[in-house]
């Protein structure tokens, strides 16, 4: 039984996917100036599909494109080719006009608060921009109070007391910038929130307890959770579904129980090893079956 | 064998205050005690912001500007580091004690050859020529694990993955052979895989050199099968200190207990057990206003009224574990 979510599924009706990714295609090019141009494939062939409400992990080691596969199912790079269907459309090569609609819907969340934060801005500043864009471009009307009111109760969310909102965010600890990084992502109530080793940068005790968070605002929303990382102990708590990336490709997806007892690939297996290996020597350190 | 001798470097009750140009003086470090035998692996075990950097950076005179030692000694090889001038710490720095930082990629030189930001220890410290350096470096590369040196000394730092560019930074910092390696997070910005491979390296070099290492880490599962003793600390100060068996197997502090706690569950081992992660509830103090009593006290689930009132004092229910706790006082 990966988690009591996954159990149930058999008897549920077929939950419709909100993300589907078939094929995707990415290349980027080195070299430059004085050197010639190669064209490497950071992403090569991947195909998944995440139904709503759950949460889909992609793990690999440094390098098998998984960040890539991040950028572009965000639309923050345009794939060479292959599909990226949001509730059945293929978002992959439309253009920015064409994408607002669906830009709100999909959020991201990267691994380090900070460079992904203005240091000038409040934690205000920062939850309400998105509010602010939203309001420009017409697409919903809020005003001053109400982001006021919002970004209030959005910290209150991700456990962080509303008083502390004029406060810049270089006095927040690195467990609070993520989860304003969080609120920020929520503001404009996404479907899809994609957490680019959103947990990786932090403390055992921090990301315990943004984990935690994550769980009760997946609950709260029934928000649909793609998560990037190369740590499969950590992932493996959260996700329903595991996709092992290699050298750019999907090579082997599974539910995650199934991937952790039963691997079958050469990469899945070096994943478990890397992480059982920390486990077992930490297991025989505290006297616990490892 | 006398205390003094056995144990080469020791830091004695250190207190470091930062004096940011508009804020309030944070004290980072308050009053730390740290022992380290030659040869000794100690591991420092902490969460961001307890001070664990500013203990490695000061051991080196490195911390920035606006901040002060304002108490204790740092003592390496009967000197106290803190006295010293700019120029007798000179010859002190890459070669008695060298520092691997965090990150690879922001501490070597991205317009230098990795093989030349090696020799570049060598030259300061030795007298070698060009073509005995290279030979070093070669020697020196192959030490930390590369099969085709050539290779490697010819390549830029954006050639080199996380994992190469970190065996750099450690065969650099192993150049001169210093008696004492500082390694801040040396393995936060690797994937497990690496991780393994970087303590079997530093493992590797301490028993060729008996080279003493300084871990600093927020993770405990680093510390396993590495670290020979492991000090907890808390807000600015050590709370615990014991060998890493006693530590991990038998956790005295409460802090310790709950991080153990948590280190063993984000395993693979337990995948049934239920959704929610253990967590520690709560932040560590605003290290602006420090409470009076027990810096643990309001995220202590074993808490008493005493807690609250006092720091508590070092404790020993062993013989071998000081622990700063009111749950072993008489």
């Amino acid at each position: 039984m990966g988690s009591n979510l996954y159990a149930d599924s058999p008897n549920d009706t077929p939950t419709e996917s909100l993300l589907c990714v078939q094929a995707l295609r990415k290349q980027y090019v080195r070299g430059g100036i004085w050197r010639k141009r190669v064209p490497v494939a950071a992403v090569n062939g991947v195909d998944f599909e995440i139904p709503r409400g759950r949460t889909f992990a992609l793990v690999g080691e440094s390098g098998s494109g998984k960040s890539t596969v991040a950028r572009c199912v965000t639309r923050l790079e345009r794939p060479d080719s292959g599909r990226i269907l949001i509730r059945g459309i293929n978002i992959a090569q439309l253009r920015s006009r064409d994408l607002l609609p669906f830009r709100s819907g999909i959020q991201i969340v990267f691994q380090d608060a900070i460079t992904s934060m203005n240091p000038r801005f409040s934690a205000l500043e920062i939850i309400e921009e998105p509010l602010l864009i939203q309001s420009q471009r017409g697409q919903v009307e809020y005003d001053r109070r109400n982001r006021r009111d919002r970004v209030g109760a959005l910290m209150v969310e991700v456990g962080i007391s509303p008083d502390w909102m004029h406060r810049s965010i270089l006095h927040f600890s690195g467990g609070q910038r993520q989860r304003l990084a969080l609120a920020r992502a929520l503001a404009l109530r996404p479907q899809l929130l994609v957490l680019d080793e959103a947990l990786s940068g932090l403390d055992l005790s921090t990301q315990a307890q943004v984990a935690n968070l994550l769980l009760d605002l997946q609950a709260a929303h029934s928000l649909t959770y793609l998560l990037i990382s190369h740590d499969l102990g950590l992932v493996a708590r959260l996700a329903d579904e595991i996709g092992v990336m290699s050298g750019g490709q999907t090579v082997e997806i599974g539910p995650t129980q199934q991937i952790v007892t039963s691997p079958n690939h050469a990469a899945t297996k070096k994943l478990l090893a890397a992480a059982r290996t920390a486990t077992s020597a930490f297991a025989a350190a505290t006297g616990e079956q490892a | 064998m006398d205390d003094s001798k056995e144990h080469f470097a020791e830091v004695k009750d250190l207190k470091v205050t930062y004096y940011p140009e508009d804020g309030v003086p944070v004290r980072a470090l308050d009053g730390a005690n740290l022992k380290i035998r030659a040869g000794e692996i100690v591991g420092i075990l902490g969460e961001s912001g307890c001070g664990k950097s500013t203990l490695a950076s000061a051991w080196l005179r490195l911390l920035p500007p606006h901040a002060s030692c304002e108490a204790g000694t740092i003592v390496f090889r009967g000197r106290n580091l803190l006295t010293l001038s700019e120029q007798e710490l000179r010859p002190l720095r890459g070669k008695e004690i060298s520092l691997i930082s965090q990150d690879p990629a922001l501490s070597l030189n991205p317009l230098i050859m990795a093989g030349s930001q090696i020799g570049e220890v060598l030259r300061a410290h030795s007298l070698l020529n060009a073509r005995q350096r290279r030979g070093q470096v070669m020697e020196l590369l192959r030490e930390v694990g590369f099969n085709h040196p050539e290779e490697i000394y010819s390549a830029y730092p954006h050639q080199l993955s996380g994992g190469q560019r970190q065996r750099i930074a450690i065969a650099q910092a192993v150049a001169c052979r210093p008696a004492l390696v500082i390694a801040d997070e040396p393995t936060s910005k690797l994937d497990s895989t690496l991780q393994a491979e970087i303590v079997s390296v530093l493992l590797q070099i301490r028993k060729r050199h008996a080279t003493a290492i300084l871990v600093i880490s927020h993770d405990p599962s680093l510390f396993t099968g590495f670290a020979d003793r492991v000090a907890v600390m808390y807000a600015g100060r050590i709370i615990e200190v014991g060998s890493s068996p006693e530590i991990f197997g038998r956790p005295l502090h409460p802090y310790t207990q709950a991080l153990v706690q948590i280190a063993a569950y984000s395993v693979l081992t337990k995948l049934q057990t239920g959704l929610r992660f253990p967590a520690i509830e709560g932040e560590s103090p605003d290290p602006t206003c420090i409470p009076a009593g027990c810096r643990f006290e309001p995220r202590c689930s074993d808490r008493m009224e005493i807690c609250s009132q006092s720091y508590p004092p070092q404790f020993m229910p062993d013989p071998s574990r000081p622990v700063n706790c009111f749950k072993y006082g008489e």
